[in-house]
């Protein structure tokens, strides 16, 4: 089982309510069973995302949309070629970026998607409207059969159904470059924007390892030198769950491929100061993006994360590894950017973040292929004794939750 | 047919989302409300738009400020639980009140509130979302929440319970200046007779002016247009005086 650095005891940050248990992004396919994170750094009481939050209120944005342009000059082919790949789910960042690339720094972009899990119909349907809105887009579809293996393992080994996920959607943009001689890729926003460590932020670049570390088809390595769902590679293969030719769309491309075709991959978020709401608004306003009809469980928002089922899972792992769910990932943000204040953020941490997955509770048992008696003994193995209690009344309940 | 200022309420502040979500502060809610007072308004409806959301009663001290800088009728939605509530509201200069979550979870509420103060003083605010071809389902929560209610079939419902007034809202077209969802406001004025405040996504002067000659309306609800000044009360006036002159 994976576990954080535990920080005894649970603290909430005094500007957001982010809790010192949130663990920092790791190279995922370094991510094995019983490896233990780092956890986001805290200042007197204020954690590492606020206090970048206001550090970016010191950023010169002219500049830095300046320093876009100049990227984009560089870049900006004129042979009919696409000079720019942007991984997109067709959501509300992606779709910005997209657009904004192509429309206002006249770039030619190729939008590509890692198909989710379950694709809900408001995710298809924004997909579809995406393109519509004006681009071109190779959908990358691993085997549905493999994903679903991947995905079972990796909720039951390190309680991440999302990792295998995670690790296609950032391979995409990288690979697509090299199929296409584009030298550019362009994500939407560093997750050290939500407290990682802050130093991240100062670079506009994707630290590359991100991209390049999962390249176990490279002659130099031996599969047994990786981890994919909790479980060593070879091993993977060796029980004959899967094939090594199974793995192949899983797979990055070396540093040195990346570096011999001079790819550069960059964070919309150095270049333009990152507000998701603001992103949704361009999202309607340009692209006729649609939020999800309703909230989703575990939150109250319906802007984001709406195109995988599978998500709802996930930030519910989230609730019972680290005790944050999707109420605080939302909240915290929509804090940050003063949307709302603490004190109503933390009413709606309280009032959804424990909330279980219902509204496709069966779709996730039948793609997990579990039985909800299953399902739930792997979701109770990571409740870590300092974040929950249980009685016979309530059941289990959080220990601390922000005040 | 009455022209209102929809303001959505959070705080001190005036705020605004698009489909019912990405709430965002546009101003001070104070100085906006005496603007368009000032400007000719016949009407305000002044919804706490996260008093369900965060599980409290309206803020009736501020509905005591409004209503005694604004000399037209004051319509006071959003947080209404119960007819204590309701009078508290009318008792701090509050003209009307609208309730939507609180209808919808307990439907005889509407009677209770009726019978107590009359249908003039009771609209009830839908949340609409297009769910299919002429079909719509009710929304609560500001929008966030499915009922598994028809739209038409609640219309038809609310009537019979004796409702003074439906404000029916397009959630889809909240916020996008794409016009009202005209199909809707159609099919809700065919089913029954009360009068009918129809708001989300007036954009421009035209879907003012193309709602009123397509359907029997009691009013058009404006936020965004008016907030963002996509256009001016006066000019929906002019528009109408033009109209009427020739």
């Amino acid at each position: 089982m994976e576990t954080i650095k535990s920080n005894f005891p649970v603290v909430f940050c005094t500007k957001c309510v982010l809790s010192n248990q949130k663990p920092i992004t790791l190279i995922e396919s370094r991510h094995q069973k019983n490896s233990i994170k780092d956890t986001v750094k805290f200042t007197q009481g204020v954690c590492d995302a606020c206090k970048w939050n206001e550090e970016k209120n010191l950023i010169n944005w002219k500049q830095r949309d300046e320093e876009l342009k100049a990227l984009c000059d560089e870049h900006r082919r004129i042979d009919g070629g696409y000079d720019v790949i942007v991984p997109a789910s067709g959501g509300k960042d992606s779709r910005y970026v997209a657009h904004l690339l192509k429309f206002k720094y006249n770039m030619n972009p190729l939008t590509v998607t890692w198909r989710p899990h379950i694709p809900t119909e408001v995710g298809i349907r924004n997909l579809s409207s995406m393109i519509d809105s004006g681009f071109d887009n190779q959908l990358i579809s691993p085997n549905g059969d493999i994903q679903k293996k991947l995905t079972r393992l990796a909720f039951e080994n390190l309680g991440h159904p999302f990792q295998p996920f995670i690790l296609g959607q950032r391979v995409v943009g990288p690979k697509a470059a090299l199929a296409t001689g584009a030298k550019l890729v362009f994500y939407g926003e560093n997750v050290a924007e939500y407290g990682n460590r802050i130093e991240e932020n100062y670079t506009p670049t994707m630290n590359s390892k991100l991209y390049t570390s999962f390249n176990f088809l490279s002659p130099k390595n031996k599969f047994s030198d990786f981890f994919l769902a909790g479980v060593n590679l070879e091993e993977l293969v060796d029980n004959k769950t899967l094939r090594a030719q199974d793995l192949a769309i899983y797979a990055s491309p070396d540093i040195e491929q990346i570096e011999e075709n001079f790819i550069e991959v960059h964070y919309m978020s150095y270049y333009k100061k990152w507000v998701p709401q603001d992103n949704y608004y361009y999202a309607v306003q340009h692209t006729g993006f649609e939020p999800n009809p309703s909230r989703r469980d575990g939150s109250y928002g319906k802007y984001a994360g709406i195109d995988d089922m599978i998500e709802d899972l996930h930030y519910f792992m989230q609730l019972v590894k680290f005790g944050m769910g999707r109420a605080t990932w939302d909240a915290c943000q929509e804090i940050r950017t003063e949307k709302i204040t603490r004190e109503e953020g933390a009413s709606l941490v309280r009032k959804y973040d424990t909330e279980a997955p219902k509204t496709y509770i069966f779709e996730i048992l039948n793609y997990l292929q579990m039985t909800e008696t299953e399902f739930w003994a792997v979701i109770d193995s990571y409740r870590e004794g300092h974040l929950w209690d249980w009685e016979k009344e309530k059941g289990w309940f959080l220990k601390n939750q922000v005040r | 047919m009455r022209l209102i200022a929809r303001l959505d309420i959070k705080g001190e502040n005036l705020i605004k989302g698009v489909k019912f979500d990405g709430l965002k502060v546009i101003g001070r809610k104070k100085k906006i409300a005496q603007c368009y007072y000032r400007e000719g308004i016949d009407e305000l409806i002044y919804v706490d738009a996260v008093a369900s959301l965060y599980s409290r009663p309206p803020n009736f001290e501020l509905v005591r400020r409004i209503s005694k800088n604004s000399f037209r009728p004051l319509t006071v939605c959003g947080g209404i639980k119960n007819v204590d509530d309701a009078k508290a509201v009318f008792n701090n200069g509050g003209d009307k009140i609208a309730i939507n979550t609180a209808a919808v979870e307990n439907p005889g509420l509407v009677t209770d509130l009726v019978k107590e103060f009359g249908a003039q003083a009771v609209t009830i605010s839908i949340e609409a979302k297009k769910i299919g071809p002429d079909n719509w389902e009710v929304y609560s929560h500001g929008g966030r929440e499915p009922t598994g209610k028809r739209v038409i079939d609640w219309i038809k419902t609310l009537d019979t319970l004796g409702a003074g007034e439906i404000l029916l809202t397009s959630i889809d077209n909240d916020g996008t200046f794409s016009g009202f969802d005209s199909d809707l406001c159609i099919s809700a004025s065919k089913v029954s007779d009360l009068p009918l405040v129809i708001g989300g996504g007036g954009g421009s002067i035209d879907d003012i002016l193309k709602m009123t000659q397509l359907c029997r309306l009691s009013g058009i609800a404006i936020a965004s247009a008016f907030h963002y000044k996509h256009f001016s009360i006066a000019d929906v006036r002019n528009a109408f005086a033009c109209i009427n002159s020739s």
